[in-house]
């Protein structure tokens, strides 16, 4: 009947990030009429087309702006999955970068077939290294692992801009030196397509990204070695799981995506450099909406990443009627502040979905339902039997 | 000699904010809420506090207005921060997301209404609040020149703050009751204190004290806001847990970072450093490897309270 | 007849379960009256009703004849109503003084006034011989202290009616006397009692009548003198139990779990948990550690299985040293655990059944190849575990294990590390907060293996496990051995002297 598909957790989910977009939407068409009501509608309305506006080139655009944020979006996703918060994102971005560039203007002696490439699994290792640090202190030390990324932010940027001044310096701009031609990301046809230069194989590699992260996570057993891990670190080792070695990893895995984000976005050959200055990377923090709207599962990260990034298209053009794009990013937090309660939008799915069932044989194959809404995730079953009230408990 | 007091004077300006919102987010924590969004408490604080003085400045100066702008910020902060709390508790929404919304929220909003306003992004203000020396008290040896001269009256409240947050979390029914709300909140229930209540003040107040701590980090240390206190709010965060939630120890391990952050920023007044030949970045870093090194040794015994970052839930026992 | 509290036609819902249907309780003035009934029988439902934790969707309740609504706990305190609670509701870092006084502060201008409420604290403590040490810390104390703690937090507010929530639960026999003088002596000064148990020998012991209660209704109001055990765990479950258990008279074979010397210190004490402990499980017997939650039984465990650090010592599985070998090679090796705490450590809540299942063993050539899981495999593994323990769930192999009732669960885990047909089954309370059918089983289980010569090491709280199943007892006090017993030569109050510390024998005096 029709509650089959209510009782389906992708379905609900995805409702839920539904709710949860409409009503950041609305506010951000709230504060568009508070700030100008005269032009509120139209500029709205351009945040809704997003890339649309521009044809194929807005396409190619959005496409620009996803690239890396998916990547930070999988890499936050990927530590979501396993446990961990890597709000260190921007810091691991930042480090592939630099060494992306890097390697694009100092290894002139690469193959130009595989400059690029190089380039690319720099980052990625520079990425893994920068996430390995909060990794370590939290498998080893018991430390939060939010405020070491944080910490790693702010050394990762002060590191680059120390190290670009040192090496990479284009003084008169303030940035880092242009890479050389071979490190740039093959076109592949793909400029003419999309009739822009601003367009690359990046796409095809967050795809392959995307894919091989979710075959890890869903089929293989070391991604349900993670995963246990993530849900329930005393249990993984009662399995045998040693679940240091997987926090670590997981979080070299996740500082890889990240970094390997930063390459591919300054390797893209469209005019991107790394301005010295005390700046964290944005990319990164967008990550964090984008995981959280896609629910840390590969596929929905991917299309919350497009989504996103449309957004962020479409803030950039408002500024054609005055807006400030800023608006954008409120918007997307509203979104995840939304977000935070979609558990609680599934639970009243489900509740008014489901048949009351009276049930005082209370047999033992009845699902006991939850007692009262509780928070991500974590659900209040009051369980008679053993008199005490399950809920995952924080981990510290 | 006078170096010395350049530096305490110099560390008053970063210890006193990194005190303020390390016990804004105490209070929060230890009445069981998990709250990360202190950076952008403290944003929204100073952007409608220093907004407040760019307003007023003309009409109004001195510490008149900086005592008014210091309210503004702490009630802005307040209502802030009821966000969050209607998230945590209400919904029983996952805290660090929450959090992360409200810090994600707060600069995007600073930014885009003093564009919208004035054009720019910066707010410029001018300081009329500079005390050069306390009549009678700047004059004491040795402290004079720590406590009384080169000041603002945000260094005054800040360890005022601090006295009183001590006093109330140790010395009073509220106190109490809070705490336990944090380390067991069916214990509390139990004896019939509401713990939704408590909360809510818990998680108001550090509201209030993380608004009036962004205001007491931009007014000594700027001309201008500029939609971001550069990464303090999480700072606080490290200052809380390197202080093991407890106010005295909170209390020193502000100064230890403010120490930390004077010799980054202020490395060149200091005669002897400005010698040596170390980037001015490495300097910038130094406060937040000394975190990553505090916290890697403090973090075995934590002390955090039991039941923070769980959603209360009445029906379970 | 003058009822203190009468509870009328009491029906309590949570979202689609009935914890409750239509129960009616009296209690009389000066009387200690029991409420029995099995764990989910509703008692502590009822009872939490009474205190104002939570709200009756039908019925009615009178105190002292007046017609009431009892709203939360400090309505149910201004009627004097207090409350011990089964968990007790204590704050681990509060001093004694602080606990007794949470919630009913005397302040002025809302700051609290120690002296005074230290003054009030001692009194009553010397006037119901309440032994206490107001300032030391909730998570230094003994938890005979820390009940003591909860008793005068009722007396405090000058309860009169006292709720006690299966309070013997983690007392040592000698304290469960101790704990039924004390409430002679309230029932004395005129309190009135209740006192919620599934222990008939207690309630034998100290009630005056019995309400019992089963799967939410009430089954009947019994005078305690005049009516017998077997009669009451009648009522209780519904059906006539035997409180024994078959088991085949077999011979004992080789050891196979051997422990030498074993010493296991923690960084939060200054005595060793374990103190330099031997002993021997042989194939064919069920050896159970008997003893007082607290007294080294769990690390003991956690050593052997590798969970925590050995410090000194061996542990040997059919003579081979496994003392440094990594969990997973033990469990590879022979050794099953069914943990202390199923959430805790047997389950991944948030996993499905079937993932569950192969905990243990999914990196087992059966289950996955070359790092790929064969979905297919695990699944009729799963399966095959279902029909074969009779594991009941909402969607079987794909039900979310939190969604499973916790004797179900425990069946789940219990199929787990049965099947993985190990050399030695290290179970450790498998029977805690299970009712009686899910104990049963599992029981027998556990004498399956052991008739078919496997190891069985039991650890065990509830007495009456202990001697039922077992073939050997060791009691554990302190950290070390004290006795080592057979279950056909001693009684329960000679097991409890032992478990207290009280008497030591052959061999194991100090």
């Amino acid at each position: 009947m029709k509650t089959k598909i209510f009782q389906n957790e992708g379905f609900t989910s995805f409702l839920s990030s539904l709710a949860a977009i409409v009503a950041g939407l609305l506010v951000g068409l709230i504060i568009l009429f508070v700030s100008n009501s005269k032009d509120a509608i139209p500029a709205f309305v351009m945040i809704l087309k997003g890339g649309f506006e521009d044809g194929s080139r807005g396409l190619a655009q959005v496409i620009y702006f996803a690239i890396p944020i998916i990547m930070t979006g999988l890499s936050v996703g990927f530590a979501f999955k396993t446990g961990l918060f890597n709000i260190g994102a921007s810091g691991q971005f930042k480090m592939g970068a630099f060494v992306a560039i890097y390697i694009g203007v100092k290894w002139s002696s690469v193959p130009a077939e595989i400059h690029w490439l190089v380039a690319l699994l720099g980052a990625m290792v520079a990425g893994a290294v920068w996430g390995s640090g909060p990794g370590i202190l939290k498998a080893f030390f018991n430390v939060n692992e939010v405020i070491t990324s944080i910490m790693m932010n702010y050394i990762g940027m002060y590191l680059v801009n120390m190290s670009i001044v040192k090496t990479i310096y284009d003084s008169l701009k303030n940035q880092t030196k242009p890479v050389l031609k071979s490190a740039v990301l093959p076109k592949a046809g793909m400029d003419k397509l999309f009739n822009t230069s601003n367009i690359s194989i990046g796409i095809f590699i967050v795809i392959l990204a995307v894919i091989v992260i979710y075959i890890i996570l869903q089929k293989t057993t070391f991604g349900y070695e993670l995963k246990a891990c993530g849900s329930n670190r005393e249990a993984s080792r009662y399995a045998g799981i040693n679940e240091k070695r997987s926090i670590i990893l997981s979080m070299l895995i996740a500082g890889a995506l990240s970094g390997l984000g930063g390459g591919l976005l300054y390797l893209s050959g469209s005019g991107k450099y790394i301005h010295v200055l005390d700046e964290l990377a944005p990319e990164g923090f967008s990550g964090i909406s984008v995981a959280l709207l896609g629910m840390s599962h590969p596929i929905g990260i991917f299309l919350s990443g497009l989504f996103i990034a449309h957004l962020e298209v479409g803030g950039f053009n408002i500024q054609l009627y005055n807006y400030v794009p800023e608006i954008i990013d409120m918007i997307i937090s509203v979104i995840i502040y939304c977000g935070a309660f979609a558990l609680l939008f599934k639970q009243i799915i489900k509740k008014l979905i489901t048949k009351p069932v009276i049930d005082t044989d209370n047999k033992d194959n009845v699902e006991p339902v939850p007692l009262l809404i509780s928070g991500a995730d974590k659900v209040s079953v009051h369980d008679e039997a053993n008199d005490v009230t399950r809920q995952e408990e924080d981990e510290k | 000699m006078s170096t010395v007091y350049f530096i305490a004077q110099q560390t008053m300006y970063f210890a006193i904010p990194l005190l303020i919102v390390a016990l804004a987010g105490m209070f929060s924590e230890r009445s069981g809420i998990v709250n990360i969004a202190l950076e952008g408490i403290m944003i929204v604080g100073a952007f409608f506090g220093i907004g407040f003085i760019n307003i007023y400045q003309k009409t109004m100066s001195g510490q008149t207005l900086l005592i008014l702008a210091v309210l503004i910020a702490g009630l802005s902060g307040a209502l802030f921060s009821l966000f969050h709390a209607f998230a945590s508790i209400n919904l029983k929404a996952d805290q660090t997301i929450s959090g992360t919304a409200l810090n994600m929220f707060a600069p995007a909003f600073a930014i885009y209404t003093a564009r919208m306003i004035q054009g720019v992004q910066q707010i410029q203000f001018i300081d009329t609040f500079y005390i050069r020396s306390v009549p009678i008290l700047g004059d004491i040896p040795v402290l004079g020149p720590i406590l009384f001269k080169n000041a603002y009256i945000t260094t005054y409240i800040g360890l005022i703050i601090g006295l009183i947050s001590w006093f109330v979390i140790n010395h009073t029914r509220f106190g109490l009751r809070l705490r336990a709300c944090g380390e067991h909140p069916q214990a509390a229930d139990s004896v019939g204190i509401n713990v939704y209540r408590i909360r809510y003040a818990g998680v108001i107040i550090s509201g209030v004290l993380a608004g009036i701590g962004g205001l007491a980090f931009v007014v000594p240390t700027s001309t201008n806001f500029n939609a971001t206190v550069a990464g303090y709010g999480f700072l606080a965060l490290a200052v809380l847990i390197f202080g093991q939630w407890r106010t005295n120890k909170i209390f020193a391990a502000a100064f230890f970072f403010g120490v930390m952050k004077t010799f980054a920023s202020a490395y060149s007044g200091i005669p002897f450093l400005k010698g040596l030949p170390i980037s001015n970045e490495v300097y910038k870093m130094i406060p937040y490897i000394a975190t990553l090194i505090v916290l890697t040794f403090s973090s075995k015994n934590s002390q955090a309270p039991r039941a923070e970052g769980i959603p209360y839930d009445k029906g379970s026992r | 007849m003058e009822y203190v509290v009468e509870m009328n036609n009491i029906t309590k819902v949570f979202g689609n379960f009935k914890a409750l249907d239509d129960v009616t309780f009296k209690l009389r003035k000066g009387e200690v009256h029991a409420l029995l009934g099995e764990n989910g029988a509703g008692k502590s439902t009822l009872m939490s009703i009474l205190f104002g934790l939570y709200q009756a969707e039908k019925g009615s309740i009178k105190i002292n004849e007046k017609p009431v609504k009892i709203n939360n706990p400090n309505d149910a305190s201004s009627l004097k109503i207090g409350m011990v609670h089964q968990h007790f509701k204590l704050v681990h870092n509060f001093t004694v003084l602080e606990s007794i006084i949470l919630g009913r502060e005397t302040v002025k201008m809302g700051v609290i006034k120690k002296d005074e409420a230290r003054k009030k604290v001692i009194a009553l403590s010397e006037r119901y011989k309440l032994r206490i040490d107001p300032d030391a810390y909730i998570s230094d104390i003994t938890v005979g202290m820390q009940q003591r703690v909860e008793i005068l937090k009722m007396l405090y507010s000058d309860s009169e009616i006292l709720i006690f929530d299966e309070p013997t639960a983690v007392l040592t026999p000698q304290e469960i006397d101790e704990l039924m003088k004390i409430m002679k002596e309230l029932v004395s000064e005129g309190k009135s009692i209740i006192f919620i148990s599934h222990k008939l020998n207690e309630i034998k012991k100290v009630a005056d009548r019995c309400t019992v209660l089963r799967k939410g209704k009430c089954i009947g109001t019994v005078d305690v003198e005049t009516t017998s055990k077997e009669q009451m765990s009648e009522m209780m479950v519904g059906r006539k139990i035997s409180f024994n258990i078959e088991k085949k008279d077999i011979k004992t074979g080789e050891a196979v779990l051997e422990v030498k010397n074993l010493t296991i210190k923690t960084k939060d004490s200054k005595k060793n948990k374990v103190n330099n402990i031997s002993f021997a499980v042989r194939g064919g017997e069920i050896l159970c550690i008997a003893g007082i939650d607290g007294n080294g039984q769990s690390e003991l465990v956690y050593g052997i299985t590798g969970l925590m650090p050995i410090n000194e010592g061996q542990v040997l599985l059919k003579g081979k040293d496994i003392t440094k070998e990594s969990i997973r090679k033990k469990s590879v090796d022979g050794m099953s655990h069914i943990p202390e705490d199923r959430h805790k450590h047997g389950l991944i809540l948030d996993f499905d059944l079937k993932q569950n299942a192969v905990l243990q063993t999914y990196f087992k050539p059966r289950f996955q190849n070359k790092g790929f899981i064969k979905f297919n495999a695990v699944a009729e593994y799963a399966r095959k575990l279902i029909k074969q323990y009779d594991i009941r769930s909402p969607r079987d192999e794909d039900s979310i294990v939190r969604n499973m009732s916790g004797g179900n669960q425990q069946k789940l885990i219990v199929a787990r590390e049965l099947d993985k047909d190990p050399d030695i089954v290290i179970a450790v309370q498998p029977t805690r907060g299970l009712d009686i059918g899910a104990t049963e089983y599992i029981h027998k289980q556990l004498v399956a293996q052991r008739d078919q010569g496997k190891a069985v090491l039991l650890v065990s709280l509830e007495l009456d496990e202990v001697m039922d199943i077992s073939d050997r007892i060791l009691v554990m006090y302190e950290g070390e051995i004290v006795g080592d017993l057979n279950p056909k030569e001693i009684t329960v109050e000679e097991l409890g002297l032992y478990m207290a510390g009280s008497k030591r024998s052959g061999g194991y005096e100090n």
